[in-house]
């Protein structure tokens, strides 16, 4: 395909409406340049990596898209909103987005909220394989290469160095499943910019396997209390209040999210799977980041893509056959989106990501009118969150809701909380379930290592064994 | 015989007398980290079992199948060995009481327990500043009281914490003096034999330590040394080197420097920290193991203060050089290096990372020992 105008045509692929190209096309030209996107780059999306990859055929899909252009681009102004005076926040994954959003509705011209690593490392590598010059200027700058560092760290370091974005007025910073994006923050600071203020909230990982974790009133209460110093302290830095009833109406807004989310996870375990994984994944974003610019261009594209997959199921109209096998993978990110597509091209079905994809209890209102302790229970109610145990029990749940033949773990060498679980948990789900699970070394964020060479034969022999065993 | 060879001897034989003990009906406690106070685990009868082995590459690789393969291989190691079923301690403790500070710690104690293992965590909040996580640590450290009074069947009075503080406080007060006589050049003992010393410390029982120690103070005071007197002044700094894991201390040694101080937070005792003796004993229990030691590296913050730390060390014991001591995929202590590196360049003084995964073949000796060498080499060369 001769593409004449590659940014325009980029845009019209994820979904920009024509009345809408005036504004965004200069936009997105100076965003890509900051980036260092070329027209090359741009030639490789339109032509390669989003048709090979994405179902641009629905609309709801190109909107989805469309959203994680528009917040990039807003997150390259992050700069021109410190200099008129708006205040900077910044999170990393994973974190409640509950209080992030209720600055911004609080104060939505003055406050800025991004989780800067995120949609850099997801645009810059699911739509054009180009997020390694990211990784290697931190590789090159002090956080080497040889010790499997989280790409997401490397990135937001990285983007730092070269003026992408602009230091925060404050980094509030989750350490409840990570060390390292933590002590990032302290690596930045004293590396490279004394300006890199964070405030860091953490918990201990101290309980027994099988502990049900929001159950247990004094460990709520300590990550509520931990939740609340946090946010007050980040309101003080910022010098912005932010009221209870706007953390429950941002609650509101997440449940109602999350039931939406629900449902397409519903439709995407129909049979035949109506959708490629990769294809709708960016939805469940929107339950862990906060967009700056809204949640609401993400509903709207949710609510479209809802009804175009709802008429998919209803036409019996799939990308796989009828009866293929489906696994439940742990976490599938667009930012090596071969992976699914590996998958699926071999007659396996990989359409949820077993984090993302919430329990009875997740979807259950929470048992507290406390704001701080609603967000604590729903934290402690989240399979990634918590002891290995309960994470299994909730796993074996997800794989009967959604009807699989098995489980896919690994692809998250870098982390060495969610990831390091992961042979002790397949050994677990595998003797809860009786069905296969297996495991998959590998990066999720950064394919620089692990090739579609390199995991070819992995993923074709575990496609083998499940068609084998559903024959 | 020589006192270090004498504790050498009496670490070699410890498995041997826990097992007699045991059978006595005493209980042993296996404890990991430096925030499980042992003067806890002693006041209630039960003898402390610090587990902190390393240094090989099998045991490390045995985890494999349960953990991923890119954790610290000394945390992957104190389960290793008994997964390979030559660890004669680990099958017979009653309780392994394991800090859960960071994740290599934690996933440490999820295997514990998954193989049946008799485990307690003890949570650590990394953000060690904050009221809450100071109470957090406490009413761990109470409930771990409250733990090992129902498995000896003993009250831990005040008394006899005091008792049990004030023995360990003995063995810290003369690791202390002893450390203190590397600040002389040459020292009259190195830091390969003092890490070995502070292993020794912790299999050992206090009264028979204390006894000992004290002789090998009076000695090393006459000692002549074995180093020459133009031996560089080196800085070990790191996690941790564990029980066994001597290779590298004994090369930097036998390549012609000085081991004058270590800093370390794991593995080693941390001699300037005597227990607090005033107040609420459990309250200045946890005030001192959390707050006044030396923040390790995974606190937040630390790093500043830790560096502060060093660069105290340098002076105190005119170090040469720094050699930052790393095991493989510690993703913290490796941003940390970064920024120590850079105050060390700052500093102009020569800093030099090793990173180890246990692997000591003669293919990998090779290249680490031409590292070091030239390291010293280098060192010797700007003092010249």
């Amino acid at each position: 395909m001769m593409v004449k105008n590659a940014y325009e045509e980029f845009l019209r692929l994820t979904g920009f409406e024509e009345e809408e190209m005036a504004e965004y096309l200069p936009e997105w030209r100076k965003a890509s340049e900051k980036l260092g996107l070329t027209e090359e780059d741009m030639r490789f999306a339109v032509q390669e990596r989003l048709p090979d990859h994405f179902a641009l055929e629905l609309e709801g899909i190109r909107k989805l898209l469309g959203c994680f252009v528009k917040e990039t681009i807003d997150l390259t102004k992050a700069g021109e909103y410190k200099q008129r005076g708006t205040k900077i926040v910044y999170g990393i994954l994973p974190a409640v987005l509950h209080f992030y959003y209720a600055l911004k509705l609080t104060a939505p011209e003055r406050i800025f909220v991004s989780f800067p690593d995120i949609f850099i490392t997801f645009v810059m590598n699911s739509f054009f394989h180009k997020l390694a010059p990211y990784l290697e200027e931190a590789e090159k700058t002090g956080i080497p290469y040889g010790c499997r560092h989280c790409a997401l760290n490397k990135t937001r370091y990285a983007i730092r160095r070269l003026g992408i974005i602009p230091s925060p007025d404050i980094n509030w910073i989750w350490g409840f499943v990570c060390d390292e994006g933590p002590k990032t923050d302290e690596f930045i600071q004293l590396y490279h910019d004394p300006e890199w203020k964070t405030y860091v909230t953490r918990l201990p990982h101290d309980q027994p396997l099988g502990t049900v974790e929001d159950e247990v009133i004094e460990r709520v209460e300590y990550l509520a209390a931990q939740m609340k110093d946090g946010f007050e302290s980040v309101q003080k830095e910022i010098g912005i209040k932010v009221s209870e009833e706007k953390i429950k109406e941002v609650i509101d807004i997440w449940q109602k999210y999350a039931a939406k989310v629900s449902e397409l996870g519903r439709l995407m375990s129909a049979d035949p799977q109506p959708l490629g994984a990769v294809s709708g994944r960016f939805f469940w974003e929107g339950l862990f980041t906060p967009f700056n610019t809204g949640i609401e261009s993400m509903d709207k594209a949710l609510d479209i893509t809802i009804k175009e997959v709802r008429q998919r199921v209803s036409n019996k109209e799939g990308i796989l056959p009828q009866g293929a096998p489906k696994l439940l993978i742990y976490s599938m990110h667009p930012s090596v989106p071969w992976i699914a597509k590996m998958f699926e091209e071999n007659g396996v079905g990989i359409p949820l990501s077993e984090f993302f994809v919430l329990t009875k209890k997740q979807l259950r209102p929470p048992s507290f009118e406390d704001p701080y302790m609603a967000a604590a229970e729903g934290w402690l109610r989240t399979s990634g969150m918590v002891n290995p145990g309960y994470q299994a029990e909730q796993i074996c749940e997800k794989m009967t809701t959604h009807k699989v033949d098995g489980m896919v773990f690994g692809l998250m060498d870098f982390d060495r909380w969610l990831g390091s679980s992961h042979r002790l948990l397949a050994r677990m789900v595998e003797e809860k379930t009786q069905l296969p699970v297996f495991y998959i070394e590998g990066d999720n964020w950064d394919d620089r290592d692990y090739s579609p060479e390199a995991l070819r034969t992995r993923i074709e022999s575990i496609c083998e064994i499940m068609k084998m065993r559903k024959a | 015989m020589d006192i270090l060879e004498e504790l050498a001897e009496i670490v070699r034989t410890r498995p041997e007398q826990l097992k007699e003990q045991k059978d006595n009906g005493i209980k042993i406690v296996g404890y990991v980290g430096r925030f499980v106070p042992e003067e806890l685990i002693s006041a209630s009868g039960a003898l402390p079992y610090l587990l902190c082995r390393g240094g090989e590459p099998e045991p490390p690789d045995a985890v494999i199948p349960y953990m991923l393969r890119f954790m610290s291989p000394y945390s992957r190691s104190q389960i290793g060995y008994h997964l390979l079923g030559i660890d004669p301690v680990v099958p017979m403790l009653d309780l392994i009481v394991v800090q859960c500070s960071d994740c290599h710690e934690s996933r440490l104690a999820d295997l514990f327990e998954y193989f049946k293992l008799p485990t307690v965590r003890l949570g650590v909040p990394q953000d060690w500043r904050k009221s809450i996580s100071r109470d957090y640590y406490y009413k761990g450290l109470v409930r771990l009281k409250q733990m090992l009074e129902g498995l000896s069947g003993n009250d831990i009075s005040e008394e006899k914490l005091k008792e049990s503080r004030g023995s360990l406080d003995k063995v810290r007060g003369l690791l202390s003096k002893i450390s203190l006589l590397r600040k002389a050049q040459p020292p009259s003992i190195g830091g390969d034999d003092f890490i070995r010393l502070n292993h020794a410390t912790f299999y050992c029982d206090p009264e028979v330590l204390i006894r000992k120690l004290n002789v090998l103070y009076e000695e090393l005071q006459r000692r002549k040394s074995v180093f020459s007197g133009d031996a560089p002044r080196i800085l070990l700094a790191g996690h941790v080197v564990g029980v066994g894991d001597y290779v590298v201390p004994k090369l930097i040694e036998d390549s012609g420097g000085v081991i004058a101080v270590e800093f370390l937070d794991e593995g080693i005792r941390h001699c300037a920290q005597n227990a607090k003796t005033d107040g609420d004993p459990m309250g200045s229990l946890a005030e001192t193991y959390y707050l006044r030691m030396t923040p390790p590296s995974i606190f937040q913050p630390a790093w500043e203060k830790r560096i502060e730390y060093i660069k105290r060390l340098i002076n105190d014991y005119r170090i040469d050089g720094v050699i930052w001591y790393e095991l493989s995929f510690e993703e913290i202590y490796d941003l940390e290096c970064s920024v120590i590196s850079k105050v060390m360049s700052q500093m102009n003084i020569p800093f030099l990372k090793l990173e180890s995964s246990y692997e000591y073949s003669r293919e990998a000796i090779g290249p680490l020992t031409t590292r070091v060498e030239s390291f010293i080499e280098s060192l010797k060369q700007r003092r010249n």
